[in-house]
């Protein structure tokens, strides 16, 4: 279904078809609803579902993101949106199914912190996402105008006050999410192996992303960065943090 | 005679060459073309999309000549080079000529077809001329019917239904720029016509406030009373600029008004924040080197041309029934035009005849004692007697001479009156308008 939506989005915008869209952000609404449903059954299954495995954490940040993008829908005529977030949840997704079976359980600790990092860690990354794909839908838009190659009258593509919008709600909330992901991560390390940092690629990566994106923040929002510049920054940031949380977890 | 017409248009010609061709005051260009041998009449219209001059002429070559001299040389005031005049002057003779302005006033060669300031700019173009001395009966005739063909296609066809003009395709576009224009702010440079089509679109689409910035205080006044705005003197430009989130231009000026010192003060005003600069002006009022601040969107009229062609799409069809039209109404006056081809004729027709009346009147009243007032009568039934015998000849040589075929009837006349003859009285006065014959 996350596929369908995507579709659906890219061709309304090829074609320059509102109705189109709207039938991919219905199909995306459709698609995060089933998905709800399949970690309530997980759930149901087994009381602690192993969302500390990294693709069904993978797939539970697509989850979160999809859910924050349609909630941003109701404020944001960003529908335009749907044609990058779907197919990352596709991807997402897809990528979790396939590995799910292979999936060995890890050694998580016990209590509720481990599952704690995880959902606020990959909320918080979910919607540092959102920000980096408006961002880079700013770039592209922001490419065409400044080139005096504006779209048809009648295209569904966001705005570029819309997408900077975006880019800074996400920004302003996925990053304390994303703090106090990193924190609880700490917190489960040191109940682990008795010390808050042990050195791992793993942490060392998600602590320089989380300095990337405290930067950004504090330019953003302290020392008015231009929009263009926001925008480059939110998708360089994004695509910095999902190779410190995935692609290092992947390659070692 | 001959028509021609000579110009450029924003599909000829590039805006930096059509900015450099702009007349403000057409009179003195008129005043020095009308004033050669070769030029009986002319009218120039010079709108931000076209430079064009149509001119009646009895030398066809030397006033081709006269007119490239003219784009070439003196409208910009420098030799635009041989290479620049030949890339982008067009020059349409007779049939096409008219067929081209009536085509222009129905605004079916504007950038954005059917929009509706073309027809004004032709009307200003034209009083122009007759104000200057430069147009005659024949360009009179000619404008008159390009501006019932544009009334036509207007009322007739669909061509005009939804139609936006430059200022509302900007509005638009603006949209691809901010959400809405909720808390937006705009600032409109001029209070000209683009200016007011703009504060009527901006308006409409809900923008927080208008600023109004003129050289002359007085008209920006009136025109920010009608639309709710605030008027200002060009010298607050700097302080207006900082706060403007739309910023459209449509002034006139030899230097750009928007510099890039100006709106750099400006965008450190606004933190960031975009800046969207719709450009109208010919020449442009805007530096295209504020290009290179990110913030800033700046199109000019030429970028609103690619906009604008999404809409002449919308309106393909009617353009098929308003194209229909235009060249009815070119019939029409072609059929007039041609007919003036029987002018001479007929004049040196009533010219013999007067002459015989005159004579063999001469020759009898002698002859005849007449009290003055007997003599008058029968001069007035001399006089009565020649018009009705002549009146049908003239009317069939008149109506004959709107088709091509008519030259035979024209040239049977002659023969039959013997109007080529040695005996043949030369007209008293060989020039006139055609509508005295």
């Amino acid at each position: 279904m996350y596929l369908a939506a995507g579709v659906a989005a890219a061709g309304g915008l090829a074609l320059a078809r509102p109705r189109l869209l709207r039938v991919g952000v219905g199909v995306l609404a459709g698609a995060a609803g089933l998905h709800a449903l399949t970690f309530s059954l997980l759930h149901t299954a087994d009381p602690t579902p192993p969302l500390t495995d990294a693709s069904t954490a993978v797939s539970f940040m697509a989850w979160v993101g999809t859910v924050g993008f349609l909630l941003l829908l109701l404020r944001f005529r960003v529908a335009g949106l749907v044609a990058l977030v779907a197919p990352v949840a596709f991807v997402s997704v897809f990528q979790a199914v396939l590995r799910l079976p292979h999936a060995e359980p890890a050694a998580v600790g016990s209590g509720s912190i481990p599952h704690a990092h995880v959902l606020l860690a990959s909320a918080g990354l979910a919607l540092l996402g959102l920000s980096g794909m408006a961002g880079a839908l700013f770039l592209v838009e922001h490419r065409r105008l400044k080139h005096k190659r504006p779209l048809a009258a009648r295209s569904p593509l966001p705005s570029l006050e819309a997408l900077d919008r975006v880019n800074a709600l996400a920004l302003a909330v996925g990053f304390p999410l994303l703090t106090t992901g990193v924190v609880t991560g700490a917190l489960w390390t040191q109940q682990m192996y008795g010390a808050p940092w042990t050195g791992t690629a793993h942490e060392t990566w998600c602590l320089l992303a989380w300095a990337i994106y405290a930067v950004l923040v504090a330019l953003r929002f302290g020392a008015q960065l231009g929009a263009r510049r926001c925008a480059a920054s939110a998708a360089v940031g994004f695509l910095f943090a999902s190779f410190a949380v995935i692609g290092v977890e992947i390659l070692t | 005679m001959k028509l021609l017409l000579a110009g450029m248009n924003h599909r000829s010609a590039p805006l930096d060459l059509r900015e450099r061709l702009a007349v403000e005051d057409p009179a003195p260009a008129l005043q020095k073309l009308v004033a050669c041998d070769e030029v009986d009449e002319a009218v120039l219209l010079s709108t931000c999309n076209r430079v064009e001059v149509v001119v009646l002429t009895r030398n066809a070559e030397a006033a081709r000549l006269r007119l490239r001299s003219l784009f070439r040389r003196e409208l910009a005031g420098v030799d635009i080079g041989e290479a620049a005049l030949d890339e982008s002057l067009y020059l349409h003779r007779d049939t096409e000529a008219v067929r081209h302005l009536l085509r222009v006033a129905s605004a079916l060669d504007s950038m954005v077809v059917g929009e509706p300031q073309i027809l004004g700019q032709t009307k200003e173009a034209y009083r122009a001329a007759v104000e200057c001395g430069a147009s005659g009966p024949i360009l009179d005739r000619l404008f008159q019917r390009a501006f019932a063909t544009a009334k036509r296609v207007r009322s007739d066809t669909r061509i005009a239904e939804g139609s936006i003009s430059v200022a509302r395709v900007a509005v638009g576009l603006a949209h691809q720029i901010f959400e809405d224009f909720r808390g937006k702010h705009a600032l409109l440079v001029g209070a000209g016509e683009m200016v007011e089509l703009s504060l009527a679109a901006l308006r409409d689409e809900g923008i927080e406030s208008i600023a109004v910035a003129n050289r002359s205080a007085e008209r920006a006044s009136a025109l920010a009373m009608h639309f709710g705005a605030t008027a200002h003197g060009l010298d607050e430009l700097p302080a207006l600029l900082g706060a403007a989130d739309v910023v459209l231009t449509s002034i006139g000026g030899s230097t750009p008004i928007l510099t890039p010192s100006l709106v750099r003060t400006a965008l450190r005003q606004r933190h960031g924040r975009p800046m969207f600069v719709i450009d109208i002006g010919v020449p442009r009022n805007a530096d295209p080197a504020i290009d290179r601040f990110p913030e800033v969107f700046r199109y000019d009229i030429d970028d609103l041309a690619g906009v604008a062609t999404a809409n002449a799409d919308d309106r393909r069809r009617e353009l098929v029934r308003a194209e229909a039209i235009v060249a009815e109404e070119q019939q029409r006056f072609e059929g007039w035009f041609t007919a003036l081809r029987a002018v001479p004729t007929i004049r040196h027709l009533r010219a013999r005849v007067e002459a015989i009346r005159a004579r063999e009147l001469e020759r009898a009243l002698p002859r005849i004692p007449l009290d003055p007032a007997a003599r008058e009568a029968v001069e007035a039934l001399t006089r009565a007697i020649v018009n009705k015998i002549l009146h049908a000849p003239v009317s069939r040589l008149r109506q004959e001479a709107e088709r091509e075929e008519g030259m035979a009837y024209l040239e049977v006349a002659r023969v039959l009156f013997g109007l080529d003859g040695p005996e043949s009285p030369e007209p008293a006065d060989s020039g006139g308008s055609p509508e005295e014959s």
